[in-house]
Order: structure tokens, then sequence, then C-alpha cells
């Protein structure tokens, strides 16, 4: 808790607005209303203070209690001046000019103005200004309320910062895929493999997207499982008409990203050669989900092809190769792959460790 | 048409990346004519019959390929925009128009991409 500027309703009491009271019998502050702005004046702890509109550069003729331990000037050094004292080096002409204009038009303005305390230390001022009226309309006073953002402005600049420098990072891991993509094809071509400098390319690429996807939330150090997803099978859905995706905002350790992508790449690419995706009526759901208990706990990813050429059932499972890759990845990662071959098409279950973040 | 072989510019100051598109454009059956900077570029616009474009949008240092994406709109000729940001991506670039192609696309379907443009363009003109 900082100590300078803690529970002023509880200090001792401020008599300043009960003079300036004194001081203008004229302008309503008598009765219940006077007490009322006594009080209200001498507690809040938002800076408030009135100019006096008809004397010479409408000086300060009130602040609160707020006012001066927000500025640090006592109220000697505050009345009689106008507010301007506040503004020095760095002060934003354009934010004066608003003030300025406000006060010629009478109107209510909200403004973030650099300001200064009297030992110099500068403080971001969300000024709020305008027009106080009497009962026949006549303007009385400005009034002014003063409230130091200077930290929701640092934390803004912090997030912004923290904003650019992702992007920049992002750009830059995208670059290097694109940088790699282009060492393996030309490498490929210059060997006459360019078949088998596709194959690495596509999974370098695969891995790109999925990566990708982690940028964003760096800090955290997770991942949601359901963007990793969808990021690395857009291209193979480029209509966003052939791919359904279902799930729910599943996050996972980071360490998740590569089997998982890479695994997704393969099935896609094989559905796209032989399976749901290599005929038009064809279409695959992703679904995700968390299974297993406190103790194991399971990212479940079930792909589901429909509507593709008919499966040769006898054939596939006979076939030992089949996706081996993908079985050999997930192996290493403590997970596995289970098939069932259905007549419409392939359905798979993955299953991958949860590691979710620790307490 | 033309029975000149079809000339594609390729403008990206990744020269890895230009070489691999550079490599694609001829396994596509036309000539590769290369630069780096919007500059270079410029000047094989003025200089060469140019078919289609595939430009990398930024160029560093805050520089973009916006006068040469201006200049090829200007002759009707047909481009796509490559690039790793479409968020950063200029405003006054992207009032030009050319079709995006996000980075990392396989170069072959980059230029395929570019070709496309083209051949809607000659349809078009019948």
């Amino acid at each position: 808790m900082p100590t300078h500027r803690e529970d002023q309703a509880h200090r001792a009491y401020d008599d300043s607005p009960d003079r300036f009271r004194a001081s203008h019998p004229g302008d309503s502050f008598s009765g219940a209303s006077g007490v009322l702005f006594e009080q209200a004046m001498a507690q809040t702890r938002m800076a408030i203070c009135l100019c006096d509109p008809y004397t010479e550069d409408q000086p300060i003729v009130f602040a609160n209690r707020a006012f001066r331990d927000l500025t640090g000037y006592d109220e000697s050094e505050t009345v009689g001046r106008n507010c301007r004292f506040l503004q020095g080096p760095g002060t934003d002409p354009a934010a004066v000019a608003r003030i300025r204009a406000a006060l010629a038009q009478e109107d209510v303005v909200v403004v973030e103005i650099l300001n200064y305390r009297k030992n110099g230390e500068a403080f971001w001022n969300a000024l709020h200004l305008g027009p106080i009226y009497d009962h026949q309309g006549r303007l009385l006073y400005f009034f002014g309320s003063q409230w130091d953002v200077s930290d929701v402005r640092a934390a803004r600049a912090d997030e912004r910062h923290a904003r650019e420098l992702a992007r920049e990072l992002s750009h830059r891991m995208k670059n290097m895929f694109a940088v790699i993509g282009g060492i393996v094809n030309f490498t490929g071509r210059a060997r006459g493999i360019e078949t088998e400098a596709r194959e690495i390319n596509d999974r370098i690429q695969a891995l790109g997207r999925a990566y990708e996807t982690t940028l964003d939330e760096a800090s955290s150090g997770s991942i949601e499982v359901g963007q990793a997803i969808r990021s690395v099978l857009g291209p193979y859905d480029p209509e966003g008409q052939r791919i359904r995706f279902e799930g729910n905002g599943l996050r996972s350790d980071f360490s998740a990203v590569s089997v998982l992508g890479l695994s997704l790449h393969e099935l896609a690419a094989n559905a796209v050669k032989h399976g749901a995706l290599s005929v038009p009526a064809g279409n695959v759901t992703v679904r995700w989900t968390r299974n297993g208990g406190a103790e194991h706990p399971t990212i479940v990813i079930d792909w589901i092809e429909e509507g593709g050429p008919n499966v040769d059932i006898a054939g596939v499972t006979m076939s030992p190769k089949a996706g081996s890759i993908v079985d050999r990845m997930l192996g290493m990662a403590r997970g596995n792959i289970e098939r069932e071959w259905r007549p419409q098409g392939l359905r798979a279950t993955l299953r991958l460790p949860l590691r979710e973040e620790v307490g | 048409m033309s029975d000149l072989p079809c000339q594609v510019l390729v403008l990206d100051d990744e020269p890895l990346i230009l070489l691999d598109l550079e490599f694609a454009v001829e396994d596509a059956g036309c000539v590769p004519l290369t630069a780096l900077e919007a500059d270079e570029a410029l000047e094989i616009v003025a200089a060469e019959e140019i078919s289609a474009a595939i430009l990398d949008v930024s160029l560093g240092q805050g520089r973009t390929c916006e006068p040469v994406a201006r200049a090829l709109a200007a002759m009707g000729i047909p481009y796509v925009l490559h690039t790793g940001d479409l968020d950063r991506m200029d405003e006054a670039v992207r009032e030009l128009g050319g079709v995006l192609v996000p980075k990392p696309t396989p170069a072959a379907v980059v230029v395929s991409r570019a070709l496309q443009g083209l051949i809607a363009q000659q349809r078009r003109a019948g």
C-alpha cells in the first residue's frame, strides 16, 4: 500500500471546502447541498478543482485535498493560479489546445495530459473538465477532476510492445520456415529427388503451421489444441467445406505441438491421396477431447473420414506398413493410434499424454 | 497471344526464397526475372515484357513492394502478393488488390497462383 495517499476519509479534517464556501456565499454552497459539497470534497480521492471563468486567466479558486496530494502543491501555491502550472516539457500542445477549445465553448472534455508534481515528477493526468452553471444557467465555474493514470498508461504501453514483439517474431518465424522450405526444394531439385524433397517440405511446413499458433500466447507456455489442429489442417481444406472441427478450448503443454501437428498432417496427406479428401464428396471430422482422470490425462483426437472412395477393408488391414511413421511418432511421445477401416472411410483415434500446467 | 516465352517477375529480399521461386517458375515453363529490391524490379518492369509477377510485400527496413505493385497494376499485369504478415501489410498495398498468397506456401503453388491470374486475363481478352 502506498503510504502518502491512503484512506483520505479518515484523516484530519480538511477545512478548505469550508473556507471556500464561506468566501462564496452566493453560489448555492449553503444549507444541505453545502454540507454535502464540503464532505464530498474532503473525502473523495479524486483530485478536484474549480476555476473562476470571470477572473483574468481563469485561476483556480478551490482545490481539494486530493488535488494537493496528487500535485504536491499546497493551497497557497494553487489557488489564484491557472491550471497550466502543472504542465511542463513533453506536455502535448494538442492536448492543451483541446482543453482551451473546451473552455472556450463551455464543453465537457476528457484529456490525458502529461503533468508535473511539485517535486518535478511527471505523471499522466486523466483530466475531466466541464462547466458548472447556476439555476439561471449562468456559468459559475469550470470544474476539473484529475486522476493519475500513469500506471494504466505504462501497462497499455507494455501490452502494445508485447503485441508488436509477438508479431515481429511470428513474421520472422514464418519467413524462416519459408527459407527452410526453399532450401529443401532446391536441394531436392539439384539432386533429382523432387518427390522426396516435397515430402520433407510438406512435413516441415505442417510443423511451422503448428508452431505458429503457439506464438500468440508464448508467455503462457501452453497452446490451445484446437487452434493448432485448425492451423495444421487449413491448407487441406482451403474452402473450409471439407473438414469439420469439433472441440472445446482444450489446452496442452507446448511439447505436444510437434507430434500432434505432424501426425495430423500425415493423416490429411493420406486422405488427399487415397481417402475422403481424394474425391469431391468426401469429408473429415476431427474431434478433440480430454480423456482420463487426473492421473493420466490424455488428448484424444478422433479422425473420421466419410464419403471417400470405398475402402478395400481386406487390403488395408493386411498392409503392415500403413501409417508407420505416425505410429512411431506417437509411440515415441508415449501415445498411440488405433485405426478402424470402415467401408465409408478410415476412423482413427490418436492418443497423446496431456501435460497440463503444473500447480 | 504472342509466341514469346512468358516472363515472370519475382521480387523477394530473401535470396534463398528467390532461388526457390526461380526454379519453380522455370519448372512451370516460364522465364524468371528476379529482383531483390523494388528499384531493381521497377527497372525490369520498364525494360522487359512481363506476363505476371510474384511480389514479396515487406522488403526490409520498412520498405514494401508498393511502387512495383502500382506500376504493374497501371499496366494491367497480374501479380500475387507473397507475404508472411497479412496483418501488418500496408493498407496502400492492400488497396491495390493483388491476389494474396500467405508465406510459407510451396513455391510451385505460388507460381501457379501467379499464372492463374495470367490465364484469367487471357480468357477475358478472348
